[in-house]
């Protein structure tokens, strides 16, 4: 008999819901019931904790920040992109109802792949008070791999992607893919792309460049256009990847290979977002301080990362709550220091206080990283998801597998 | 009375056990087998609309499949090939010399290693950037990392190999000095001499025979385990062809929803597979027994 109850309670208990909070709709309220209903409760941040920086920044800065003021436990979750996918598919295909996440930081992949099934709680943006700060006519900001945010998710950073060379070893990096061409002949095995966001992102690059103008992959998937450029991009890898790192016969699964491998002198050209994210490695010693990053000559991708609500968050006016506060002057001032997280604001300065706008502006400017401001000259917009799906299976099939 | 009653307890006791059994160890995997097939058939998935055959079918054609599984075989095949064969070399040949108390410490010591840790480990020691690159570079044998030869990462599965020789080859040693002792092969070789075999006969007709025949269902299992290995071959491994685990996590985790059953397909014919291989294995191993 007692048995029998064990069997029966695991049963109940692998069913239920453990969580059974149940709340009314947030974006109904007044912000004063939102802060209201947020106070003392805790709100579940899933995240990529893969950065020193950035741990540093969440844990020192906002966690203990948002308990002062908002009595509010922010709790970290490690997790990116494809995990925060199978997160919530698995608990919409288990029906769960209150979710152990409230949100998530994502760009614009995993954007798509959570509206694709109906991922997100929202649309919520406009409900936050520090919204008022952001530009939302500019496109890096509103518009997400070429679809529109829709409120859906609230843009916390911006960042561009860079290659990054040795200035004394490389005196004059390549700028486009000629120079390319010429370059890793001159200097076999220095060179390679990892298979991975990163990678796929240089890719759209050279895509770009192919199509003959910073804003050739704009709009919507172009199949047809996609099949013409993309097959002068697999000509042109398979041409010169005998010159490429292990000569082409295999390539870094993630970017960070590619950090080390930099480091450690293998590679002499490297890239990656946040402006090549330089300036804390060459503080901690690991890249030399020789170390410069640059933009494509016809552009590299400039975009935004995002801050979005699950569908089934158990607390989402703490979420909002959490949100405006990662928006706020205060959070991304301090996120913008260039011996901290080292992030460009997502704050439109021009719309700020007068007195936010200068602590800002003096704020010290980077010592071996490039500007944003200078970097974006050669920027262009982040190709419709597509793109990047496309240029994944294409790169295996027609360079790695071939 | 008092006669049953221990009876029944015993009989409810071994039924609570079995019961237990198939709650942690079989009910989870036949769920979890149902769902990839469920999955591979597009009849469960936020992304999936319905049953298809598509996902076979495009894996099939894809032959990243068949490819995984030959490389992945071949791996783990040499790698245990190569294990055995030291182990069975230094059981025979040092035996002695191995009972000592610091050298038993030391066959112990990689066990202890997960394989993830030991990846990492040949990494560091293997890569173009690590410990014999710079040792090279140090006395002049190379002029710049990248002239190392490739060790990881490479087409070869060098890096992989070494790394599975490593983990394995200690738990074999003492498997084989273990039965070694336990099937006194030392007293049947005195025999086998003493009737007039030689050395060599001894070696080959003797000694291999009994210590193979007590473990090859541990070896065999031991293949297994190595075919899925996931950690080593992901560090150490290169983008194409891939380990049949690494394929897998690359399939379901993949940008494109449309296609993640395609992941528990291969995941359903790998389990087809290993189960198939390991009923095989067992059922072989009893009937030898029985036969016995």
């Amino acid at each position: 008999m007692d048995f029998k109850l064990i069997i029966l309670c695991l049963l109940f208990w692998s069913c239920g819901d453990q969580n059974k909070t149940v709340e009314k709709d947030p974006l109904l309220d007044s912000w004063e019931e939102v802060t209201k209903a947020s106070e003392g409760t805790t709100v579940h941040f899933m995240m990529w904790q893969g950065s020193p920086v950035v741990n540093e920044y969440i844990n020192n800065y906002v966690i203990p920040t948002l308990k002062k003021e908002h009595n509010i436990d922010l709790q970290i979750v490690s997790g990116q992109g494809p995990e925060i996918v199978q997160m919530v598919m698995g608990e919409k295909e288990a029906g769960v109802k209150n979710s152990q996440i409230d949100i998530v930081w994502i760009n614009g992949e995993t954007f798509f792949q959570l509206k694709k099934i109906e991922g997100l709680w929202g649309p919520f943006v406009q409900k936050l008070p520090n919204a008022t700060y952001i530009n939302f006519d500019d496109p890096h900001i509103s518009i997400d791999f070429q679809q529109s945010i829709e409120g859906m998710e609230s843009p916390w950073g911006m960042s561009q992607f860079a290659l990054i060379y040795d200035s004394l070893e490389v005196p004059n990096p390549p700028r486009n893919l000629e120079a390319l061409e010429q370059y890793i002949k001159a200097k076999p095995g220095t060179f390679t792309i990892s298979n991975d966001f990163s990678g796929m992102s240089l890719l759209k690059s050279f895509l770009a460049e192919l199509s003959g103008s910073p804003n050739g992959l704009d709009g919507p998937f172009d199949a047809e256009k996609y099949e013409v450029l993309s097959k002068k991009l697999w000509e042109y890898i398979n041409r010169n990847k005998k010159y490429f790192w292990k000569e082409g016969v295999t390539f870094p699964k993630e970017h960070s290979k590619m950090d080390q491998m930099f480091a450690s002198g293998e590679l002499s050209i490297s890239f990656g977002f946040s402006e090549g994210a330089i300036e804390e490695k060459v503080n901690r010693g690991l890249y030399p301080k020789s170390t410069r990053a640059y933009a494509w000559e016809n552009g590299t991708v400039l975009n935004s990362n995002y801050i979005g609500i699950v569908h089934n968050a158990p607390n989402k006016a703490g979420a909002l709550q959490v949100i405006n506060f990662l928006i706020s002057p205060e959070a991304q001032l301090t996120k913008a220091d260039p011996n901290g997280m080292d992030a460009n604001p997502v704050l439109d300065l021009q719309k700020l206080p007068e007195a936010w706008r200068k602590k800002f502006e003096e704020l010290p400017k980077r010592k071996y990283g490039a500007e944003l401001s200078e970097l974006s000259k050669n920027a262009i917009q982040e190709p419709a998801p597509e793109y990047m799906i496309k240029l994944y299976d294409d790169f295996r099939t027609f360079v790695i597998e071939k | 009375m008092t006669i049953s009653e221990p009876l029944s307890l015993k009989n409810k006791a071994s039924n609570i056990g079995f019961i237990f059994f198939g709650l942690i160890g079989i009910l989870p995997f036949v769920a979890a087998f149902v769902y990839a097939l469920l999955y591979s058939f597009g009849l469960v998935g936020a992304a999936n609309s319905g049953f298809t055959t598509e996902f076979w079918i495009s894996t099939w054609q894809s032959g990243a499949f068949i490819k995984s599984l030959v490389y992945s075989t071949v791996v783990a095949g040499t790698s245990i090939f190569i294990s055995v064969s030291i182990a069975l070399w230094l059981t025979l040949k040092f035996r002695k010399e191995l009972e000592h108390p610091i050298l038993a410490f030391a066959m112990y010591l990689p066990l202890a290693i997960p394989g993830i840790v030991a990846a990492f480990f040949t990494f560091q020691l293997l890569a173009k950037a690590g410990f014999f690159s710079r040792i090279a570079y140090a006395f002049g044998w190379i002029t710049e990392a990248r002239q190392f030869p490739d060790l990881v990462n490479d087409p070869y599965a060098i890096g992989i190999i070494a790394t599975f020789i490593s983990i394995v080859t200690p738990f074999l040693l003492l498997l084989f000095l273990n039965v070694y002792k336990n099937e006194r092969v030392d007293e049947l070789a005195q025999l086998s001499q003493s009737l007039g075999a030689n050395k060599q006969q001894t070696v080959w007709r003797v000694s291999l025979p009994v210590v193979l025949n007590k473990t090859w269902t541990l070896i065999g299992l031991y293949f297994i385990f190595l075919l899925g290995a996931y950690e080593v071959p992901l560090i150490l491994g290169q983008e194409s062809p891939q380990m049949l685990s690494v394929l897998i996590i690359r399939e379901i985790k993949q940008y494109d929803l449309s296609r993640l059953s395609e992941g528990y397909v291969v995941a359903v014919i790998y389990t087809v597979i290993v189960t198939t291989a390991a009923v095989l294995l067992f059922s072989r191993k009893n009937d030898v027994k029985h036969e016995g």
